[in-house]
């Protein structure tokens, strides 16, 4: 290979290289890079997480902290590490920007309030805590978070292809009910992995636990939220169907309900 | 060259990641050749009483169609009185035959609102497909802490393949049909076998020595008996539930 040739080459994988790593850096999340997320548990993280976490969730994350017992949802037992608003697949464990996320935002519809009235480091140092009280994160390690395709445009055609997967092909209905009001017929029977009885989402009130932006409901049915009875159709439907099914559920929300 | 080089490295590097990830499986289980093994064959009965389990809480109400499948949890032979799916195992061994795991996966199918079959056994490491053969959609939900929980949708003739690593006794159950549910029990040696619907069992290739021997069933929990093994002899055994 001729010398200039080699140069030639060499600067285009550099350039190559240098360009993918700018780009890399450029989409990973904001949150992820600028928190400083610990990995070991701290001290700063045990006492956060006694004063501000432990009423609801208990001293050694069971969820039987003092107030839980006037609570339904409950709040979560840290010990099985089931996580519900995740942005990986089934059954996985949750990556820390997950938490660090329902943390942040907190769970609409239960007595989970957003914590940003403390700061960003606190919030960072409760997860080690969370994960220390299961030895899920011991044995296994959470996967690689979903690939989320490219949103189709929300038309009258693809609400009408959702509300046909709503209805016929996964019959969501059976549990969130024909109009979304979680009344279906087996909604009354559903209960969590712990044992407590859980109702299925009304879609009517638009306030969704994991978030109101169309990803966050494409999430949820492609995840799944473990330890309740919604699986995860990852496998049932294409991309477009799923976008189809979010843009469906999305016209269920009546605009007199979300202000009650 | 530059480039080839690169790909060498890359493959390199992925083969260590395969080969350093299968190494990380933990087991206290020592695969030897076993020469003289002894085998032992036996019989898990039930002698409590029968007609409790024949209640009938529904007394005669019409059912609805959903509801009218036989429930498996307790199968209780008319001729001998043994129970079927009771998984008889030994708990105590380290060391003995390879440790085989099966190729064909084994499949458990979900047809008219039920598991079949009800109750699996198998070592840890198995693949198992769970199929839907209904025309309507249910869902397979566990929630192990070891093994990786899973809870999903599956419709008409879809087919998911699960492997299941460490040892455990996992509930499979369905949330749109509430009654159907199924048994997957992971254990870490070879030495296990479930009874037949006449309650028998055999294990064999047992190296000599005296080990624990353990019988689980769903509904009447565990039973447990020391048992000498002798080199090439066949020992007889019997477990006995006497009361529900």
């Amino acid at each position: 290979m001729k010398p200039k040739a080699l140069l030639s080459k060499v600067g285009l994988w550099s350039a190559t290289a240098a360009a993918s790593a700018a780009l890399v850096i450029g989409i990973a999340p904001i949150t992820a890079k600028a928190l400083n997320i610990p990995t070991e548990v701290t001290e700063d993280g045990k006492n956060t997480y006694k004063k501000f976490c432990s009423a609801c969730h208990g001293e050694e994350g069971k969820g039987d902290g003092p107030v839980a017992r006037s609570m339904l949802p409950k709040p979560r037992d840290f010990t099985r590490g089931a996580y519900k608003f995740r942005t990986t697949p089934s059954g996985s464990l949750p990556t820390d920007e997950d938490i660090y996320r329902t943390i942040s935002y907190g769970v609409p519809n239960s007595t989970m309030i957003p914590w940003d009235i403390l700061t960003e480091q606190q919030r960072a140092s409760v997860i080690p805590v969370l994960k220390s009280f299961s030895e899920a994160f011991e044995v296994r390690k959470p996967e690689a978070p979903v690939a989320v395709g490219l949103e189709v445009r929300p038309t009258e055609k693809t609400v009408a292809e959702g509300k046909k997967i709503y209805e016929e092909k996964l019959e969501c209905w059976k549990c969130h009910g024909v109009e979304g009001r979680g009344d279906g017929p087996s909604a009354a029977e559903q209960e969590d992995d712990f044992g407590f009885p859980i109702k299925p989402f009304d879609f009517t009130t638009g306030k969704f636990k994991g978030g109101n932006s169309s990803r966050d409901v494409y999430l949820r049915f492609t995840t799944g939220l473990n330890g309740t009875p919604m699986p995860s159709f990852a496998k049932e439907l294409t991309d477009e169907q799923r976008w189809c099914l979010t843009h469906y559920v999305i016209s269920l929300i009546k605009p007199e309900e979300t202000s009650k | 060259m530059k480039q080839l080089l690169f790909l060498c490295a890359l493959f390199g590097f992925l083969s260590w990641n395969v080969i350093s990830s299968e190494d990380t499986l933990a087991d206290n289980y020592a695969e030897v050749e076993v020469k003289d093994g002894g085998t032992v064959v036996g019989n898990v009965k039930y002698m409590g009483d029968l007609t409790t389990l024949s209640l009938n809480l529904y007394a005669d109400f019409e059912l609805p169609e959903t509801s009218k499948t036989a429930t498996e949890k307790l199968t209780v032979s008319m001729i001998n009185h043994g129970i079927k799916y009771a998984i008889v195992s030994i708990t105590d061994i380290t060391r003995g035959k390879k440790k085989a795991i099966p190729a064909i996966h084994p499949i458990i199918d979900q047809q008219r609102n039920n598991f079949i079959p009800h109750v699996t056994a198998i070592p840890a490491g198995t693949t198992i497909d769970i199929l839907n053969g209904d025309e309507e959609l249910h869902t397979v939900h566990t929630s192990t802490i070891k093994n990786q929980p899973f809870n999903l949708g599956t419709t008409y003739k879809q087919r998911i393949s699960k492997t299941f690593e460490y040892p455990e006794t996992i509930k499979l159950t369905c949330d749109l049909h509430k009654k159907s549910y199924a048994w997957v029990v992971v254990l870490d040696n070879p030495y296990f076998d479930i009874t037949d619907r006449n309650g028998y069992f055999e294990i064999c290739d047992i190296p000599p020595g005296t080990y624990k021997f353990q019988v689980w069933h769903e509904e009447l929990g565990k039973l447990e008996k020391e048992v000498k093994i002798n080199p090439k002899e066949l020992s007889n055994i019997e477990f006995v539930y006497s009361q529900y």
